[in-house]
Formats: C-alpha cells, sequence, structure tokens
C-alpha cells in the first residue's frame, strides 16, 4: 500500500522497478505529454499518416497531424508522396485549412507565400518591391534565397500502400523500427494488394493517447466491457490467441482465432450467448472467411505511437492517434477495402464496420472507458494503475488472452525511452523498465 | 478576307526603354513591352495569381510577376518557369505615326 505524501506530487514515480504499476501521473501531466510528443512523436519514431490510396492523383492531399503537429500529405506531380508540415515558413501561419482536396501548388493565403507540393518555396510576392513613380520600393534583401525558406519536410515511406512520417530523417528504416515480428502482421494486412477508401470516423476522446494504445493491448477486456461481442458470439473464452510484441515492447499484434482453422461453418453459424436475444439484421454478423487470413480470424496491431491496424474478420481499417495535449486526442478511423473485392465483400465490410468507430456497436465502449479512466486519474494524481495480471514481468510471446504483458511491454519501452534522457535509438528491453522473458 | 482591326493602345514614347507599362485597350488590360527598341504586347493579368505584369520587372525579353516570381517571354507569351502552368496571350503591334497600335481581334 502507497502511502502518498500529498494528492498532487510534482514529477513521475514509479512504485517498482518494472511497469505493472503505472502511475497515473504519466496520463495527467503536461509536462510529460510535452516530452512524449518530442521523444515519440517528433524523434526517432515513424508516425502514420495515412494511406497512398487516399491521394491517387497527382496533386491529391490529405491535412493530417504527425504528433500535433499539423502536416499535409500530398501526392506530387511526379507521383511521389511528400509530408510536408503545415506552417508557413513566413509568419508561421497553419495555411492549410481543407482536410483533402487537390492543388497545383500550396499558398498561404496570409501573404501568398507559394509553394511547390514537395514544399519548395517558389514564390514571393514583391520579393523585387513595389514599383512607384519611376522607383522601386521595398521589396525583400537581394541575399534572399527562396532555397533558405521551405515548408519543413518530413522523411516519408511506404509499405503495402500506408504511408508513415517522420520529422527526425536520421530515423531508422520503417522495416527496422516495426521489426520482423510485427511486420509479418503488417504485410499479412497489406499485403500488395491496391487499397480502396471506404469512409472515415472521426471522434474526440478526452483522454490521454495511451489509453488508446493500452486499449488494444489489453486482450482481456472485451469478453468483459463489450457485451455486444459476448451476447452475440464474437467473442468466446475458448478462443485460440496469441500476443506478440516487437524486441522493445513497443508494438504489438494480439491474435484470435475463433474455432479450428478457421472453417466457414465455426465461423459464420454463430451461436447466440443470449438464445432469447436476436440481431434484428443477421448481417452484421455475415463473416467469410478470406485466404489472407491464413488462419486469425482477427489480428489488432499497435504501432506505437501513432495507429492501430485493426482486422476484425472482414472488417478492416486503419485507427490514427491524434494527441491533443495530455487529456485528449483524436482518433481517425479510416475504413478500407481492397480492390479485387466483389460488391458482396465490399458490402459486407461497410456493415461490420458498425461495429467500430465512435458509435460502433463495440467500440463505443472504448471510448467511454477511456474518458472515465482519465476522469480518475485526474481526481487522483498521486495513485497508480495495475496492470499485474499474467505476472509483473514482459512475456515477448504469449499464447493466451488473460495477461497485461503488452502494456508492460509498451511502459518498460516509454521508461527507458522517457528516463535515459538520451532518447529511442539503442533502446533494448534489457535497458531498464520491466524484466523481459520471452 | 477580313482586314485587321488595328487599335491605338498608346504613344510610342509613353513606354519607357527595358521597360513595361500598363494600358487599357479595347476595354482589356494590356502590358506593352519595350526590349530593344521593340514593343510587344501580352495580356496584362498574370495567369497564375492575378497579379499585373506591369508591376512586375522585365530581364530582356522575360517579364516576371511581382507576386511569384513566374517568367513569361513577352514575344510569344511563353511560361517559363513554375509555379506558372499557363500561357498568356500576346497581341500583333504596328508603330505608326509614333502610336503603338494592337490587334485584338
Amino acid at each position: 500500500m502507497t502511502t502518498p505524501s500529498t494528492v498532487f506530487p510534482t514529477g513521475v514515480s514509479w512504485e517498482t522497478a518494472g511497469t505493472s504499476r503505472i502511475p497515473f501521473k504519466v496520463y495527467t501531466d503536461e509536462e510529460v505529454h510535452k516530452q512524449e510528443l518530442e521523444r515519440f512523436f517528433y524523434k526517432g519514431h515513424w508516425s502514420y499518416v495515412g494511406l497512398e490510396a487516399e491521394i491517387p492523383e497527382p496533386g491529391d492531399f490529405k491535412r493530417t497531424v504527425v504528433g500535433e503537429r499539423s502536416v499535409i500529405m500530398v501526392r506530387d506531380a511526379e507521383g511521389g508522396i511528400s509530408v510536408v508540415e503545415n506552417v508557413c515558413a513566413h509568419r508561421g501561419m497553419r495555411f492549410c485549412r481543407e482536410r483533402h482536396g487537390n492543388r497545383k501548388e500550396f499558398v498561404c493565403p496570409y501573404h501568398q507565400w507559394n509553394y511547390t507540393l514537395k514544399g519548395d518555396l517558389q514564390g514571393v510576392p514583391f520579393r523585387r518591391g513595389v514599383k512607384q513613380d519611376g522607383k522601386v520600393n521595398g521589396g525583400m534583401p537581394a541575399d534572399f534565397k527562396v532555397e533558405d525558406h521551405g515548408l519543413t519536410q518530413l522523411k516519408v515511406a511506404t509499405r503495402g500502400g500506408v504511408v508513415f512520417a517522420s520529422f527526425d530523417h536520421e530515423v531508422e528504416p520503417l522495416e527496422d523500427y516495426i521489426g520482423p515480428t510485427i511486420l509479418q502482421y503488417f504485410d499479412r494486412l497489406f499485403n500488395g494488394r491496391k487499397l480502396r477508401i471506404l469512409g472515415y470516423n472521426r471522434q474526440r476522446i478526452p483522454g490521454n493517447w495511451k489509453l488508446m494504445q493500452e486499449n488494444i493491448k489489453d486482450p482481456y477486456h472485451p469478453g468483459l466491457l463489450h457485451t455486444w461481442f459476448v451476447t452475440f458470439g464474437l467473442w468466446r473464452a475458448d478462443n485460440k490467441s496469441e500476443l506478440k510484441m516487437d524486441a522493445h515492447g513497443r508494438h504489438a499484434a494480439m491474435i484470435s482465432t475463433r474455432g479450428q482453422g478457421g472453417k466457414a461453418a465455426q465461423v459464420t453459424q454463430v451461436p447466440s450467448f443470449k438464445e432469447s436475444m436476436q440481431l434484428n439484421d443477421p448481417r452484421f454478423l455475415d463473416i467469410v472467411p478470406e485466404p489472407w487470413w491464413n488462419g486469425p480470424t482477427a489480428v489488432m496491431t499497435t504501432l506505437f505511437p501513432s495507429v492501430i491496424l485493426q482486422q476484425q474478420v472482414n472488417s478492416v481499417s486503419t485507427r490514427h492517434i491524434q494527441p491533443d495535449g495530455h487529456g485528449s486526442f483524436d482518433f481517425v478511423w479510416t475504413h478500407f477495402a481492397f480492390e479485387d473485392d466483389d460488391d458482396e465483400m465490399l458490402q459486407r465490410r461497410l456493415r461490420q464496420a458498425n461495429l467500430f468507430g465512435p458509435a460502433g456497436f463495440v467500440s463505443a465502449d472504448d471510448g467511454e472507458v477511456i474518458e472515465f479512466s482519465q476522469e480518475g486519474f485526474e481526481q487522483k494524481p498521486f495513485h497508480r494503475a495495475l496492470a499485474e495480471l499474467g505476472g509483473r514481468a514482459v512475456d515477448l510471446h504469449t499464447d493466451h488472452m488473460v495477461t497485461e504483458t503488452l502494456i508492460r511491454g509498451m511502459y518498460g519501452y516509454w521508461r527507458r525511452v522517457m528516463e535515459e534522457g538520451g532518447g529511442p535509438r539503442g533502446s533494448t528491453p534489457q535497458a531498464g523498465g520491466a524484466e523481459v522473458s520471452q | 478576307m477580313r482586314n485587321i482591326e488595328w487599335i491605338a493602345a498608346a504613344e510610342l514614347d509613353a513606354v519607357p526603354q527595358d521597360d513595361v507599362i500598363g494600358v487599357e485597350v479595347g476595354g482589356r488590360d494590356i502590358a506593352l513591352y519595350s526590349v530593344d527598341g521593340e514593343i510587344y504586347a501580352s495580356d496584362n493579368i498574370c495567369s497564375h495569381g492575378h497579379a499585373r505584369l506591369c508591376d512586375g520587372f522585365l530581364d530582356g525579353h522575360e517579364i516576371e510577376c511581382p507576386l511569384h516570381q513566374g517568367k513569361f517571354d513577352v514575344r510569344s507569351g511563353k511560361a517559363l518557369c513554375a509555379p506558372l502552368t499557363e500561357d498568356i496571350r500576346c497581341y500583333p503591334v504596328k508603330i505608326e505615326d509614333g502610336r503603338v497600335f494592337l490587334a485584338l481581334a
């Protein structure tokens, strides 16, 4: 039992050397939050920015964020993808207001500074001054060079139609960043087929951004919180399950398989847990196994810090975590399909998407419990959460769902990066934080 | 064959050597350029940012727009660099009795 000296302590104090007891301060402290933005979002890490299918044509752009910095993902005239920061090099204005669009160039409306789609400055109004009565007034100094005043350009990596960006041009290659264990689940979902965008959900969740990562690293809540899953038989305690994480403990995959090898009969003929309750429209559970699943019926992949990759039976989406201060984040869902889907599969994916998103039959619960968790943290900032299910260590591979090891793994990584001052590079699971066993 | 209609645009000595002026001719905003003693005429509004080219800077046969530094060749109206993507229209010029005439049709 902790004896807190004060209700409002300064600094983050962990009760143990491990990460099974997580101080509420990691969710409530604005300074911690800024340090997280620096170390996880702006340095040494890749952030999800979108899907190539969102910007198929030259000039197509999407406004999004890396951490809390507004950026624009754009397809340039040559067909390449650039990501530039949405801050004018002149007076710092966040010049792009549209979420999506098509442009030949970017122009800041304030003084019409004018950039190529790659972010190079090309024109500056009255650079050479204004002619009046035979003389030229004003203008930029003679040594002003447009080359020195482009938009900030991010490093970009794409894989399987997914676009990542980093402000850190020294960041390790994307494949190394994801690591071999998680990369195979990434490639399972994004295996080179062209994607088709079905639509978006957006929600602002009044809780710390890490809680959403934790939510998808917590395999034991679905059968308890999401009564819809249980009632209609989508979640069963006998689901075959695996949990995996990368060598750093930052990324993870929750892999679950219904029935034996995903045979159609056992996946689709879902008996209702409560026999008296029937879906009015059973098509929500019209599940058809797909060859690319290779067994698992659901794989939820968390890529730290910015995105969750969802395959829940036939519903596939990305979920982008966009922090907004320590106590709030925007959660943006991009529902997609594959180019080779027939109309029936397309409809099936759309219908099953009703389980997810801000008002989803299942996901609505998550937004709410994250909000209520944050409320608890804010009123009791000296306390800590418990994540001791399945022990106190970090197991890189688990073959059941009754453990919080993925949460402990993430905070092991968090502690190594946040406490050792040097940033993420060279961080290994052995270098502090939780004990690791394989 | 239809006769070309020549419209008086300006006095020749109103166009300063190696510089540009804006005039209104037949309701149109026109830029007149003088380069090495030759007179050229084009639409005065940049095809990119809606600025007046007569407020820009003439270097030889190139007019640079004051807003975004796009350049056109005043002889052909051809757009020479980014951010320009469209040419501008040029007009035939003749000089008679110390005046500049344009064919706008």
